[in-house]
C-alpha cells in the first residue's frame, strides 16, 4: 500500500478526526486490508499520510493484537485467556491448538501458512467459556480442549474470507 | 541533572497557592512539580523531563492531591493556579505514590549491585525516599535476554526499563531522528528502533543521561566505575567552537565519561551533548598519542625527558640568528596563546600567527549584539547564512530544531544542504552569491522583530561582499542578534589576544624563519597545507608541541608531547564570545605536560618573566589585552562569562568579492562530526565515523564520467588529493563538496591558507 491510497481513504475522515494521531488506527486498519498484515512500506505509507513518524506508527501498530507486523496464516484463531475462559480451561485449549499446529507455547503461524494461533483478552462471551474467535467471525464457544482437533479441521476446511480485515 | 524546570519566583506574574499547608507562589502555568521543587518540596517523577517538551504523564509517579479535583492528579502535567490547595504528602497522595512505585518495581530486577546506574539512579533514590519500601508481588519478574546493543555506544537492558518514554521522546521530539520506538504493550513493552537497526545519530548519548533507571547505559562506561569511587570535574568540551559545559567523570586517574552539565536557566546549555563531545575523550589513549619527548638531530632520534626537550627547544629559540616564528593551533587556550605571544615578543618580536581565518572583514557583523543559544528558543525568525551546523556546531542544530517546534520560521541561505535544510525555507545559493540572495530576501526579513542571524564564519570570510549586505540588514531589524558559527575551537579566544591568522607563513616562504614552533598546530593538515609544506623546506629547526603524532611531528627536530583538553587548566572562548574554564579530569600521560607548563618553562629559559600558574597567566593577559577586560577564573565560575570588549581588529583579510582563480568546480568544505580532531582518534566513535568523500551532483558526475564509489583526483591551484566520489541529488551543480579535518584525506591541500574560495578539477583517479 502507498501513501496516496491511504490518503484517499482518509480524505473523507479527516474532518471527523482533526488530530492526526487519531487517524492512525483507521489508516492502519485500512492498510491491513491489502494482505492481512503490515510491512514496513505500509507503516511508512500511514506515517506519510498522517504526518507522524514511521517509528510512532509502528509503535501504535505493535500495541494492538489485531494489527499484524508479521505475515499471518489464512485464518487467525484467537483464544480468549481472560478469567472466565481460563477457569474453564482455555490455557489447555490454547496449548493443545499450538501443539497440534506444531507451534511453540507462545503461538504463531503454522508452517504451511494455514492458521495463526494467538491469545485474546475477554471477548465478551464469558457465558460460553472457553471461547474462540476466528478472524472477525462470530465468537464460538464453548470449545473444550479435547475438541481442539475437530475445531482446527473445521477452520482449515472453511473458505478464507474475501475481506481481510482482521 | 536536576530533572525539574527552572522557575522564576522573583520576576513576572505570580499566583499564590497552598502547598502542604504553606502559602507559596509561582508563575501561572508552571507545572506543579516544578513549582513545588522551586518551593523546596520534592514530588517524585520519572517520565517528566521538561527539556524534552510538554509532559506526557506516562509513569504516574507524581500523583498529588489537589482539593476540589477528583482523584489524584499528575503534578507533572497540572499547572498551578491561584489559590489551588495541594497536598503532596497527605495519606491519599502517599498511598497513590506508593501504589505506583510498587507497580513500577513489580518488574524491575534487583540487580542494582551490578548496574552501572546504581548510586546515581533516580529509581533507586526515589524508591529510597518514597514508596512503601516493600512489595506484595510474589510473581516472577519479566525476563529478557541481557543487554542488547542499541548501537556501538549504547546498551539496552530491557528488564530494567520502566516504560517512561523519555528516550523515545528524546529521539522523536528533540533529536527528531525518528528512530526509537516502543513496541508491544504492558509487560511486553520494549524499546527498539523502527527498522530494528542500530540507534545511530549525532545526539544518541543523551538517552543514557536521561534514562531514570539503568536500562540504557553507555558501552564505553559499562562496568567501569561506581558513583562512589569517581570524582566529577566541571569543565568545557573543547572539541568544537560551541563550548558546551561538561562534567568529566574520573576514576583511578582516568577520565571515564563525559556527561552534559546544564546551566540552571538553560541560557547556554540545556545539558544535551552531541556524541562527538561525549565520546571523544578516549583519544587520550589512541595509539598515536605522543608520550615520549624526542630530539632529532642529523638523522638520529633520541628519546629524552621533557626537561631536555624543553631545554633543546629553548636553545633553538635563543641561539644566534634563530629568527623564530610561532604558529598557534585552534585548540590552544587563551593562556597558551598569551604565553606564545610573550615568547615571540621575547624573541625579538618574532612573527606569530594562529591557524585560523583572517578576521578583518567580519568585524561589522561581530560588532552587532551577540545571541545566546537560548535566544533561539523564542525567536520568531532565524536566518541562517552558510554553514553546516549539524556537522560543525551540532548543539546549534538541536537548538534550532527546538526553536522550530516553538514556531520559529527558518530561512536558510547557503550552498551545502545540511540536516536542517528540509525543515525551513532553503534558498540554495551558488558559492559567491550570498550577497545577492540575502539582498533579495532582505525586504521579507526586515519586517520581523527580534530576528536571530546565525552566520558561518568561513562562508562569510569567503564572501566579503556579503558582509556589508548582511550587517546592514541586521542593523535594520529591530532587536536583531547574531550567532556566529565559528570554525575553530578557540578561534574567538585567540582573536581576543590579537593573534593574526597570517604572517608566519609569508615570512617562512621568504626564508625569514629559522626556528619554527608549532604549538598545538598542524599546518600540514590545515588549509594551505601545500604552501606550508613548501615553506617548511625553507625554515630551520622545527619544534612541535602536540598531543598526537602526525607528519609534522615525524619531521620535527624537537617533539614535546602536550596535554589534551581533558588534561589541563585554561580558558576557551566559545564562538559567541563566552569565556569558560577548562579543568583537568586527568593528568597527561608520563612524558607529556600541559601546554602552558611547557611554555612557562621555555619562557623562563629565555629569561622572560611570565606568571607560573594558569590563573596568574590569565591575570597578566587580562591586564595586557583589552578584549579580555574583567576576565578571571572567579568571574567565569561554573558557567563562564561573556567577553565584554571587542577583539582587536586585525589588519589582514580580503575586502573585495573573491572569485577564485583556475577552472573547474567551486569547492565547498565542511567537517565531519566524528571525523576530525580528537573525535577522529577516539576508538569509541570508530563505528559511527564516516570516511571522507567528495560529493557532486548527478549532472556533474555524468559530465565528468564519474560514478558513485569511484575514486576521483581533485586538483586545485594549491594542491591535490584523492577521494571516493558520492553522487547526490540534493547537491547543486557546479560545486564539489568535501570535508576538512579528516586525517589522511588531504582536502586541506586543495585550500588556500586563508581558507578562502577555490576551484577544483576532478578526474578519475
Ligand atoms: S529505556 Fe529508560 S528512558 Fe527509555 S523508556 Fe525505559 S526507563 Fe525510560
Ligand atoms: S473471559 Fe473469555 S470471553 Fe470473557
Ligand atoms: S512524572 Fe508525572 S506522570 Fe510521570
Amino acid at each position: 500500500m502507498n501513501a496516496d491510497q491511504v490518503n484517499a481513504y482518509l480524505a473523507p475522515l479527516r474532518d471527523r478526526y482533526p488530530e492526526s494521531r487519531a487517524l492512525i488506527l483507521p489508516a492502519l486498519k485500512y492498510a491491513q486490508t491489502e494482505k492481512g498484515w503490515l510491512d514496513l512500506e505500509d507503516l511508512e505509507a500511514v506515517a506519510e499520510a498522517t504526518g507522524l513518524t514511521s517509528a510512532y506508527v509502528e509503535s501504535v501498530a505493535s500495541f494492538y493484537d489485531r494489527l499484524y507486523l508479521r505475515p499471518t496464516g489464512r485464518r487467525i484463531v484467537s483464544v480468549c485467556v481472560t478469567l472466565s475462559c481460563m477457569l474453564r480451561g482455555s490455557d489447555q485449549l490454547y496449548a493443545r491448538l499450538c501443539d497440534l499446529e506444531g507451534l511453540p507455547p507462545e503461538g504463531g503461524t503454522s508452517e504451511d501458512g494455514g492458521v495463526t494461533i494467538q491469545t485474546a483478552q475477554c471477548l465478551g462471551y464469558c457465558d460460553k467459556a472457553p471461547c474462540v474467535q476466528v478472524d472477525v467471525d462470530e465468537t464460538e464457544g464453548p470449545v473444550l480442549p479435547d475438541e481442539a482437533e475437530e475445531f482446527l479441521a473445521k477452520v482449515r476446511a472453511a473458505a478464507q474470507p474475501t475481506e481481510v480485515w482482521r | 541533572m536536576t530533572d525539574y524546570a527552572p522557575v522564576d519566583l522573583e520576576r513576572g506574574e505570580q499566583v499564590e497557592f497552598d502547598l502542604n499547608g504553606r502559602r507559596v507562589h509561582a508563575p501561572p502555568g508552571t507545572m506543579l512539580v516544578d513549582a513545588a521543587h522551586a518551593n523546596g518540596v520534592e514530588i517524585p517523577i520519572f517520565c517528566y523531563e521538561p527539556r524534552i517538551g510538554p509532559p506526557l504523564g506516562a509513569c504516574r509517579m507524581c500523583l498529588v492531591e489537589v482539593e476540589g479535583m477528583r482523584g489524584l492528579q499528575t503534578a507533572c502535567s497540572t499547572p498551578v493556579s491561584q489559590d489551588m490547595v495541594v497536598h503532596t504528602k497527605s495519606d491519599l497522595a502517599v498511598d497513590g505514590q506508593d501504589g505506583v512505585l510498587e507497580l513500577i518495581l513489580a518488574n524491575h530486577p534487583l540487580d542494582c549491585p551490578v548496574c552501572d546506574k546504581g548510586g546515581e539512579c533516580p529509581l533507586q533514590d526515589r524508591t529510597f525516599r518514597f514508596g512503601p519500601g516493600d512489595s506484595r508481588f510474589l510473581e516472577h519478574k519479566r525476563h529478557f535476554p541481557k543487554p542488547l546493543d542499541l548501537s556501538s555506544l549504547i546498551a539496552l537492558d530491557r528488564e530494567r526499563c520502566i516504560s517512561c518514554f523519555r528516550c523515545v521522546r528524546f529521539s522523536q521530539e528533540v533529536a527528531e531522528d525518528g528512530l526509537l520506538t516502543f513496541q508491544e504493550r504492558g509487560g511486553d513493552s520494549e524499546i527498539t528502533t523502527f527498522t530494528g537497526g542500530a540507534y545511530e545519530g549525532r545526539f544518541t548519548g543523551n538517552i543514557v543521561d536521561i534514562c531514570p533507571v539503568g536500562a540504557l547505559t553507555s558501552i564505553p562506561y559499562r562496568f567501569v566505575a561506581r558513583p562512589w569511587d569517581v570524582t566529577n570535574t566541571e569543565s568545557v568540551c573543547g572539541t568544537c567552537p560551541v563550548g558546551c559545559n561538561v562534567e568529566l567523570t574520573t576514576r583511578e586517574g582516568r577520565v571515564q565519561r563525559v556527561s552534559g552539565r546544564e546551566d540552571p536557566n538553560w541560557i547556554h546549555e540545556e545539558g544535551w551533548l552531541c556524541d562527538k563531545c561525549r565520546y571523544a575523550f578516549p583519544a587520550a589513549w589512541s595509539p598515536d598519542r605522543l608520550t615520549t619527548p624526542l630530539i632529532r638531530d642529523g638523522g638520529t632520534t633520541r628519546e629524552v625527558s621533557i626537561e631536555e626537550a624543553v631545554a633543546a627547544a629553548s636553545v633553538l629559540l635563543a641561539r644566534e640568528n634563530a629568527r623564530p616564528g610561532i604558529v598557534v593551533g585552534p585548540e590552544a587556550t587563551v593562556e597558551e596563546g598569551f604565553l606564545a605571544q610573550k615568547i615571540a615578543a621575547a624573541s625579538g618580536d618574532a612573527p606569530i600567527q594562529q591557524l585560523g581565518i583572517p578576521a578583518a572583514t567580519l568585524a561589522p557583523i561581530r560588532a552587532l549584539p551577540p545571541a545566546e543559544l537560548a535566544d533561539l528558543d523564542g525567536a520568531p525568525l532565524i536566518v541562517e547564512v552558510g554553514g553546516d551546523p549539524a556537522n560543525q556546531q551540532a548543539i546549534v542544530e538541536l537548538r534550532i530544531r527546538k526553536a522550530l517546534r516553538h514556531g520559529a520560521r527558518l530561512v536558510m541561505v547557503g550552498s551545502r544542504p545540511h540536516a536542517l535544510t528540509g525543515l525551513g525555507e532553503w534558498h540554495e545559493t551558488a558559492p559567491g552569491q550570498i550577497a545577492e540572495t540575502v539582498g533579495r530576501l532582505a525586504d521579507d526579513i526586515k519586517g520581523t522583530e527580534g530576528v536571530i542571524f546565525v552566520w558561518d564564519e568561513q562562508s562569510l570570510a569567503q564572501e566579503p561582499d556579503a558582509v556589508p549586505v548582511l550587517a546592514e540588514l541586521m542593523a535594520e531589524v529591530e532587536n536583531a542578534k547574531q550567532l556566529e558559527l565559528g570554525a575553530h575551537i578557540n578561534g574567538a579566544g585567540l582573536r581576543a589576544l590579537g593573534l593574526p591568522a597570517d604572517g608566519v607563513l609569508e615570512a617562512a616562504e621568504a626564508g625569514d624563519i629559522g626556528t619554527l614552533v608549532c604549538l598545538l598546530a598542524d599546518p600540514l593538515s590545515a588549509p594551505g597545507a601545500s604552501r606550508w609544506d613548501a615553506a617548511l623546506g625553507k625554515t630551520g629547526p622545527l619544534v612541535v608541541i602536540a598531543t598526537h603524532a602526525s607528519e609534522l611531528t615525524d619531521a620535527a627536530n624537537v617533539v614535546i608531547p602536550a596535554s589534551m583538553a581533558t588534561e589541563h587548566e585554561g580558558t576557551l572562548v566559545s564562538m559567541n564570545g563566552r569565556a569558560q574554564r577548562l579543568r583537568p579530569g586527568q593528568e597527561p600521560p608520563d612524558g607529556a605536560a600541559p601546554g602552558w607548563q611547557i611554555l612557562v618553562a621555555i619562557a623562563h629559559r629565555l629569561h622572560t618573566d611570565v606568571a607560573r600558574s594558569p590563573s596568574t597567566i590569565l591575570r597578566t593577559a587580562v591586564t595586557e589585552r583589552s578584549a579580555l577586560t574583567g576576565l578571571s577564573y572567579k568571574e567565569m565560575g561554573r558557567l563562564g562569562m561573556r567577553l565584554r570588549r571587542p577583539s582587536p581588529a586585525s589588519a589582514n583579510g580580503a575586502h573585495a568579492p573573491r572569485e577564485p582563480a583556475g577552472e573547474g568546480l567551486r569547492l565547498v568544505t565542511t567537517r565531519r562530526i566524528f571525523g576530525d580532531g580528537f573525535a577522529a582518534r577516539s576508538d569509541a566513535l570508530e563505528h559511527v565515523r564516516q570516511p571522507a568523500d567528495v560529493v557532486i551532483s548527478p549532472a556533474e558526475a555524468s559530465r565528468l564520467g564519474l560514478e558513485d564509489g569511484d575514486r576521483a583526483r581533485l586538483v586545485s591551484e594549491h594542491g591535490e588529493c584523492v577521494l571516493p566520489v558520492r553522487v547526490s541529488e540534493a547537491h547543486q551543480d557546479g560545486v564539489a563538496f568535501a570535508a576538512v579535518g579528516v586525517p589522511g584525506a588531504g582536502v586541506e591541500r586543495l585550500l588556500p591558507a586563508d581558507d578562502g574560495p577555490v576551484r577544483v578539477q576532478l578526474s578519475r583517479a
